[in-house]
C-alpha cells in the first residue's frame, strides 16, 4: 500500500537522471538543489583528482600550492540539507476530470521527492495543510523516515478550503535548517498573496520550489453546454456557459499562471506547472532536466 | 389554398428532431463540482438567457427548415378570387355601371375614380375603350390608347334611371372580343346588383380571350324602402274622387313604419302611416284624390330614411275629362235592352261613357262623330240616310255594335255589316230547349275578361253568315254568337241575340256587365294602356291613321325627344329617363306619361362571389349553364417561393450553426 505512490516505472525513470545515488560533499543530488554553501559537510572523506568541469570551489588550494596539482576535497557525514514538502490537501485538490485527482498526483510527486531525498540520505519532512496544518512529519534521516513519510502521504485526505496565510505562518516554526522547501498546491489564490505568503520561506536561506498542480480541465476547460458548477471549497454554485469557459476563463487562468511564474521568479523562487494529464515521470524529468541545465 | 401532393406534409413531423435536440435535451441542472470558481464571473455569464436565445433561434430556423421543406414537397397552391391580369398586348375595356342604383351615395363617382386608376395598367401598345351600361351599352370613347381621351370618356358618364343588364354588357364584350382580335381585359365597375343578372345564365357567357375583372363598389346589401307601385286610373271621367293605391316595399329591411304622402300637382293631398313588415310590402290607400280637369302630375312619397332616397318618389299622371257619349238606337217599344245596356255601361264610378238613347225615328239629324260608338238594338228598319251615315261613320273610324233579335231577323241583310241573315232560331224556355255559349275566343277584347258564359241560356239567336268577319263566340249548335268585322277605319261588332233578357238571360248574369264594359272600351278605343311606364320601355306614338303625321314629344327636361324626321316617322319612342313625357298628337290630343325607374333597381342585394366566379369562368368554356364552381379556377402554385424561403432559412441556419461550432471547435485546440 505504501508503495502505491512509488511507481517503479516513475522511479526508474527519474533514477536515470543522476540524482539519487550520489552523496556528495554538498549533500544534494546534482540538479535537485544547489548547495547554499560549499564545504558544508564537517567530515573530510577523501581527495579526488580534479577533472575538467568540477567546481573550483572545492579545490584544496593548500594542496595545490604544495604539489601544483588540483585535488577536490570530498566530505562524508550526516545529511547537510533537508527537504521539506508542503502538501496542499484543500478541497480543490480533490478535483479530477480523469481518473487521477490532483491530490493523488500531488501525493505521487511528494512521494517521489521523499524517496529521492531518502536515497541520498537527505532529511525529508512533510507538512500537510489546507486552512491549517493537518499533519507534520519532522525532517529526519533516521531509520524508517521514508515509511513515516509515505504513511503520512497515504493518510492525507481532501480537507477544507485553501488558506495560505494561516498555515504558512506556522511553517516558520518548522524550518530549523536550511534546505529545500517544495510547495505542492493548486494555488487558488491571488498570485500576490501566494508570493507574499511563500516568499518568507526563502529568507532563512531556503530554496523554494512551487509545484503548481492543475487538472487539464482547469487549464483548458471543454464545456459543450452550459453547466451549473459548484465550488468544491465554498459550495458556491454558478451557471457557466461554454463560450465563457472556452475564452474568458482560459485567458484568466493563463494570466494567473503567468503571474505566478513571473512573480515567483522575481522572488527568487522556482515555479513549475504540472498537468495531471501528463505522466508523472515526464513532468518530473522535465523539471529536473531544466533545473540541471540551469545549475 | 390547397396542396397538390398533401402526403408530403407528413414530413412536418421531422420538426420533432430539432425540438428534441434543443429543448428535450435539457441543460444539466445537477451541479458539477469544480475545483474553484475563482476565475468565473457571475456578472458576465450569470444569465445565459441570451445564449439560450441563440439556441432558440437556431431551433426556430431548423424547425422552419423542416416545415418549409415539407410544404414545398406538398406543392401548395392557391385559388385566387381575383383573375390574373393579361400580360402582353391587350384590349382594355372599362365598363361602368350607370344604372339607377348607382345613384346611391357616391357609387358612380367611385366607379369613375377606380376606372381612371385602372388606366394605369394601360401599356403603350394596348388599346382601351370606355363603356357605360344600364339597360343598354353606350360607347363613351373610341378604341384608343390616349389616356386623356379615355379619362374624358369616363368623366362624361352621368347617372341614368335605367335598369342595369349584365347580359347586355356580356353581349357587347363578346362583340368587342370578336372585332379586337386580341385578348380583352374587361374591368367592370358596378355595385354588382343581383337584379342585373339575366334569368338565363347563358346570356352572361364570355368569349374565349376575355378576362373579366370585377370591381365591386358594394360590400354588403343595404336596406332600402321604396314606393314600388302606384295604382291610379290614367283617365278619369266626370266628377268624383279617385282611388289611389300605393305599394310600399322594403328590401333587406326590418319591420318599420313609413309615412306615405300623396301629392298632386305639387301639393300634398293626404298622408298616412303604414307598417312595412320585414323585407315585405304594405299598401297605402287614398280615397280622396280629386284631380281637376285636364292632365295632372302626381307623386307618392315616403320618408324612407335609407341611403337611397332616389326611389322614395313614384310619379303618376291622371287625366280628368267628361265621359264620352254612346248612341243607343232602338225601336220605341224596346226599353228593356236600353235599360240593361245602360245600366251595365254606366255601372261603376269611373265609367267613361254616357249613353244617349234614340229611336230609329230620331236618327235623322244625329251627328255621329261625337259618339264613341253606336249601338243598334234589334232594329228592323232604319232610314236609309242613317245607314249611310253609319257606314261613313264606321269607315271613318267609328264603331258599331249591332244586336240581332226578332225584328232584325226579318231583314235579309245586316245593315253596315253587310252579311246575310240565314235564319232566326228559337228555343223553348222549358226543359233543355236553349242554347249555350259553347265556345269563346278569349283573345277577343269583348270576351277576354268577361269570364265564362256557361250558365247563359240563349233561347233565340239569329244565324248570320260570318263571311270575312271574325267569330268571337259560338253557341252550342255552332251558331256564331259574336262576330267582328273591320270596315274601313272602324269596326262592326254583331251580337246574334238581344240585350233584353228575352231572347236570352244574359243581362242577369254576372258576365254581362264586363262584356258590355269591355265591348264599350274596345269599340270606343279606350286607352287601356298602363298608367305608368318604366324607364326603358317604349311608348307607341301612332296608329295606322296617324302615319306621316307629326307627333311632338317633350322629355322630362322639357326638350324635344324626337328629331324632325322621327316626329313624322317614329312608331314608338323609348322612355329613357324618369319623369313626365308630354305627347302632342296630330288631332290635338295631349298625353301626359309618367315614367319611373324599374323598382328592381331598388333591391340592393349584391351578386354572390360564386356567381361572379362562374361568370368569369365562362370565358374558359365552363359555367355557361351555371355548372362548375370555384374549383374550376386554375390553381396558382407557389412551391418555388417556398423553396426560396428554404434556401434563405438554410443559409441563416448554417451561419448561426457555424458560429456555435466555432466555439466548440476551439475546444479541441
Amino acid at each position: 500500500m505504501l508503495q502505491r505512490f512509488l511507481d517503479p516505472r516513475v522511479l526508474a525513470s527519474i533514477s536515470g537522471l543522476d540524482l539519487v545515488a550520489k552523496t556528495v560533499v554538498d549533500g544534494f543530488v546534482a540538479g535537485l538543489h544547489r548547495s547554499p554553501d560549499f564545504g558544508f559537510s564537517q567530515e573530510f572523506a577523501e581527495y579526488r583528482a580534479y577533472s575538467q568541469g568540477d567546481d573550483l570551489r572545492h579545490v584544496d588550494w593548500n594542496v595545490f600550492a604544495r604539489t601544483e596539482r588540483c585535488y577536490l576535497k570530498r566530505y562524508r557525514g550526516e545529511t547537510n540539507s533537508q527537504l521539506l514538502i508542503l502538501l496542499d490537501t484543500s478541497a480543490s485538490m480533490g478535483y479530477a476530470s480523469q481518473p487521477v485527482t490532483k491530490l493523488d498526483y500531488a501525493r505521487f510527486v511528494a512521494a517521489s521527492l521523499c524517496y529521492m531525498a531518502n536515497g541520498q540520505r537527505d532529511a525529508a519532512g512533510l507538512i500537510i495543510f489546507d486552512e491549517d496544518v493537518k499533519n507534520y512529519v519532522q525532517p529526519s534521516t533516521r531509520q524508517g523516515q521514508l515509511f513515516r513519510l509515505l504513511h503520512a502521504i497515504e493518510k492525507a485526505e481532501v480537507g477544507t478550503h485553501t488558506d495560505f496565510t494561516k498555515p504558512f505562518i506556522h511553517f516558520q516554526n518548522f524550518l530549523h535548517r536550511r534546505g529545500i522547501v517544495v510547495v505542492i498546491s493548486d494555488f487558488y489564490e491571488q498570485p500576490e498573496v501566494i508570493i507574499r505568503t511563500v516568499e518568507p520561506l526563502r529568507y532563512h536561506g531556503n530554496e523554494v520550489i512551487m509545484f503548481h498542480i492543475l487538472d487539464p480541465q482547469e487549464i483548458a476547460p471543454r464545456f459543450r453546454e452550459p453547466l451549473l458548477l459548484e465550488d468544491m471549497e465554498t459550495q458556491t454554485k454558478m451557471e457557466v456557459s461554454p463560450e465563457y469557459a472556452n475564452h474568458e476563463y482560459r485567458r484568466r487562468i493563463d494570466a494567473h499562471i503567468e503571474a505566478l511564474r513571473d512573480q515567483s521568479k522575481r522572488a527568487g523562487m522556482d515555479y513549475f506547472l504540472m498537468d495531471t494529464s501528463r505522466p508523472l515521470d515526464e513532468g518530473l524529468r522535465e523539471y529536473l532536466a531544466v533545473r540541471q541545465g540551469r545549475y | 389554398m390547397g396542396f397538390l401532393t398533401p402526403w408530403f406534409l407528413a414530413g412536418v413531423a421531422a420538426v420533432g428532431l430539432p425540438v428534441w435536440l434543443h429543448l428535450l435535451k435539457k441543460h444539466r441542472n445537477v451541479p458539477q463540482p469544480f475545483s474553484s470558481l475563482m476565475f468565473f464571473e457571475r456578472r458576465t455569464q450569470s444569465s445565459i438567457k441570451h445564449r439560450r436565445l441563440q439556441y432558440l433561434l437556431l431551433l426556430a430556423l431548423r424547425s422552419a427548415l423542416f416545415i418549409l421543406l415539407a410544404l414545398a414537397f406538398a406543392d401548395p397552391f392557391i385559388r385566387s378570387d381575383k383573375p390574373q391580369a393579361i400580360h402582353g398586348r391587350k384590349m382594355m375595356v372599362l365598363a361602368i355601371d350607370d344604372s339607377f342604383s348607382m345613384r346611391q351615395g357616391d357609387r358612380l363617382q367611385r366607379a369613375k375614380d377606380e376606372a381612371v386608376a385602372a388606366l394605369r395598367g394601360l401599356n403603350s401598345d394596348d388599346r382601351a375603350q370606355v363603356l357605360s351600361f344600364g339597360a343598354q351599352v353606350r360607347m363613351m370613347s373610341d378604341v384608343t390608347n390616349d389616356a386623356a381621351g379615355l379619362r374624358a370618356g369616363i368623366q362624361a358618364i352621368k347617372p341614368t334611371d335605367e335598369r342595369g343588364s349584365f347580359a347586355e354588357l356580356s353581349r357587347t364584350l363578346r362583340s368587342i372580343a370578336q372585332s379586337a382580335k386580341m385578348p380583352v381585359e374587361a374591368h367592370l365597375f358596378s355595385d354588382m346588383q343581383k337584379s342585373e343578372l339575366p334569368s338565363n345564365f347563358a346570356d352572361l357567357r364570355l368569349a374565349e380571350g376575355i378576362v373579366l375583372m370585377p370591381h365591386s363598389l358594394a360590400r354588403k346589401r343595404d336596406p332600402n324602402f321604396t314606393v314600388e307601385n302606384v295604382q291610379v286610373p290614367r283617365h278619369v271621367y266626370g266628377g268624383g274622387k279617385v282611388r289611389v293605391q300605393a305599394t310600399i316595399a322594403g328590401f333587406g329591411t326590418e319591420r318599420a313604419t313609413r309615412r306615405v304622402t300623396l301629392m298632386l300637382n305639387g301639393r300634398e293631398v293626404d298622408s298616412k302611416s303604414v307598417e312595412v313588415p320585414p323585407n315585405g310590402r304594405a299598401t297605402a290607400e287614398f280615397m280622396n284624390l280629386e284631380p281637376p280637369y285636364g292632365f295632372n302630375k302626381g307623386e307618392v312619397r315616403i320618408d324612407s330614411g335609407d341611403s337611397f332616397p332616389a326611389d322614395d318618389t313614384y310619379l303618376y299622371s291622371v287625366d280628368r275629362s267628361d265621359p264620352r257619349n254612346v248612341l243607343f238606337v232602338h225601336n220605341g217599344t224596346d226599353q228593356r235592352a236600353l235599360l240593361y245596356f245602360r245600366t251595365a255601361l254606366e255601372s261603376g264610378n269611373e265609367s267613361e261613357f254616357h249613353l244617349d238613347a234614340a229611336t230609329t225615328d230620331q236618327t235623322g239629324n244625329i251627328g255621329l262623330s261625337k259618339y264613341a260608338f253606336v249601338v243598334l238594338s234589334d232594329i228592323a228598319a232604319m232610314p236609309g240616310n242613317f245607314e249611310n251615315s253609319l257606314r261613313e261613320y264606321v269607315r271613318g273610324g267609328g264603331s258599331l255594335l249591332i244586336a240581332l233579335g226578332r225584328a232584325a231577323a226579318a231583314r235579309t241583310r245586316i245593315p253596315v255589316f253587310d252579311e246575310m241573315i240565314r235564319e232566326s232560331r228559337y228555343s223553348g224556355r222549358e226543359g233543355e230547349r236553349f242554347q249555350t255559349a259553347a265556345w269563346l275566343d278569349t283573345a277577343h277584347p269583348s270576351v277576354g275578361k268577361a269570364g265564362e258564359w256557361e250558365d247563359v241560356k240563349f233561347y233565340q239567336a239569329v244565324k248570320v253568315d260570318p263571311g270575312k268577319s271574325r267569330v268571337a263566340a259560338r253557341l252550342s249548335d255552332e251558331t256564331p254568337l259574336l262576330l267582328d268585322k273591320q270596315l274601313g277605319e272602324g269596326r262592326v261588332l254583331v251580337f246574334a241575340s238581344t240585350f233584353d233578357n228575352i231572347s236570352n238571360d244574359f243581362p242577369i248574369h254576372a258576365s254581362f256587365v264586363p262584356f258590355v264594359e269591355q265591348t264599350a272600351q274596345y269599340l270606343g278605343r279606350v286607352d287601356n294602356r298602363q298608367a305608368n311606364f318604366l324607364v326603358g320601355s317604349y311608348l307607341e306614338l301612332r296608329n295606322a291613321k296617324e302615319q306621316g303625321a307629326s307627333i311632338e314629344v317633350l322629355d322630362p327636361k322639357g326638350e324635344r325627344a324626337l328629331s324632325l324626321e322621327e316626329a313624322t316617322k317614329a312608331q314608338s319612342i323609348r322612355l329613357a329617363s324618369a319623369g313626365y313625357y308630354e305627347v302632342h298628337r296630330p288631332n290635338g290630343r295631349k298625353e301626359l306619361v309618367a315614367v319611373n325607374p324599374d323598382r328592381q333597381e331598388s333591391d340592393l342585394d349584391i351578386v354572390p362571389q360564386e356567381t361572379l366566379t362562374l361568370w368569369e369562368n365562362t370565358a374558359h368554356g365552363v359555367g355557361s349553364s351555371g355548372e362548375g364552381g370555384a374549383g374550376d379556377r386554375k390553381p396558382r402554385e407557389f412551391w418555388w417561393y417556398v423553396m426560396l424561403a428554404v434556401l434563405a432559412v438554410g443559409i441563416a441556419e448554417s451561419l448561426l450553426g457555424n458560429r456555435h461550432l466555432a466555439v466548440e471547435g476551439s475546444d479541441k485546440d
